[in-house]
């Protein structure tokens, strides 16, 4: 059964969670920008928002199971748009590899992951406008 | 599929959020299934027919066929 304060509650942790890791995504990639700092500096903090992000999935699992069962079906429907249009992303990339040369600073890891959200985004917006 | 809520709902001066709350559910998710955009689970849809005290297959109806005789 859904609860109103649980899902509130889970509501605040995800929108806490999703602050604080945009937050510490921006301090990692200032100190990733610094290369007098060692290693063993720069390696934990540019993990720190993966640590966060582990959180926010964390809540967002823990909040799915106190949401009805029509929200359920939406983030189901966002995930099965989100997933295949990643799959094509990575697909593009690598079939352009095996031709030409990707430029590092233009499709690293780092680029890629906030497609990732942004196609979830998508595939929310469009789950939701059907049940509206 | 066909259902109706809607007009139950009216005939027990229930507002959408009232009747959301006594299932358990969002409002959204009872506005989908009176403008039939969604279809309920059968857990729903029994919570459904026990609140209005009526068979499930008066409240729900497959598209094309009518409600049960006794509707």
């Amino acid at each position: 059964m859904r609860t109103v304060a649980g899902q509130n509650r889970g509501g605040k942790s995800l929108v806490l969670a999703a602050i604080l890791f945009v937050l510490t995504v921006f301090v990692s990639m200032a100190v990733g920008e610094m290369p007098q700092l060692p290693a063993t500096v720069r390696v934990p903090i540019a993990l720190i928002p993966a640590l966060i992000f582990a959180y926010f999935i964390y809540q967002r699992r823990r909040l799915l199971h106190t949401e009805d069962e029509l929200e359920q079906r939406i983030q189901l429907e966002a995930l099965s748009i989100a997933y295949p249009l990643t799959f094509l992303l990575l697909v593009i990339l690598g079939q352009l590899e095996r031709v030409i040369t990707l430029k590092p600073e233009d499709w690293d890891y780092g680029h890629i992951w906030p497609f990732v959200f942004i196609f979830y985004i998508v595939g929310l917006m469009i789950a939701r406008k059907r049940y509206q | 599929m066909k259902n109706r809520l809607k007009v139950l709902r009216a005939e027990h001066n229930l507002s959408q959020a009232d009747l959301a709350g006594r299932l358990g559910v969002s409002r959204q998710t009872i506005n989908a299934i009176e403008t039939e955009k969604y279809e309920p689970s059968l857990t729903l849809a029994f919570k459904v027919a026990k609140l209005f005290e009526q068979p499930i297959e008066q409240i729900f109806t497959p598209n094309g066929d009518k409600p049960g005789p006794n509707t």
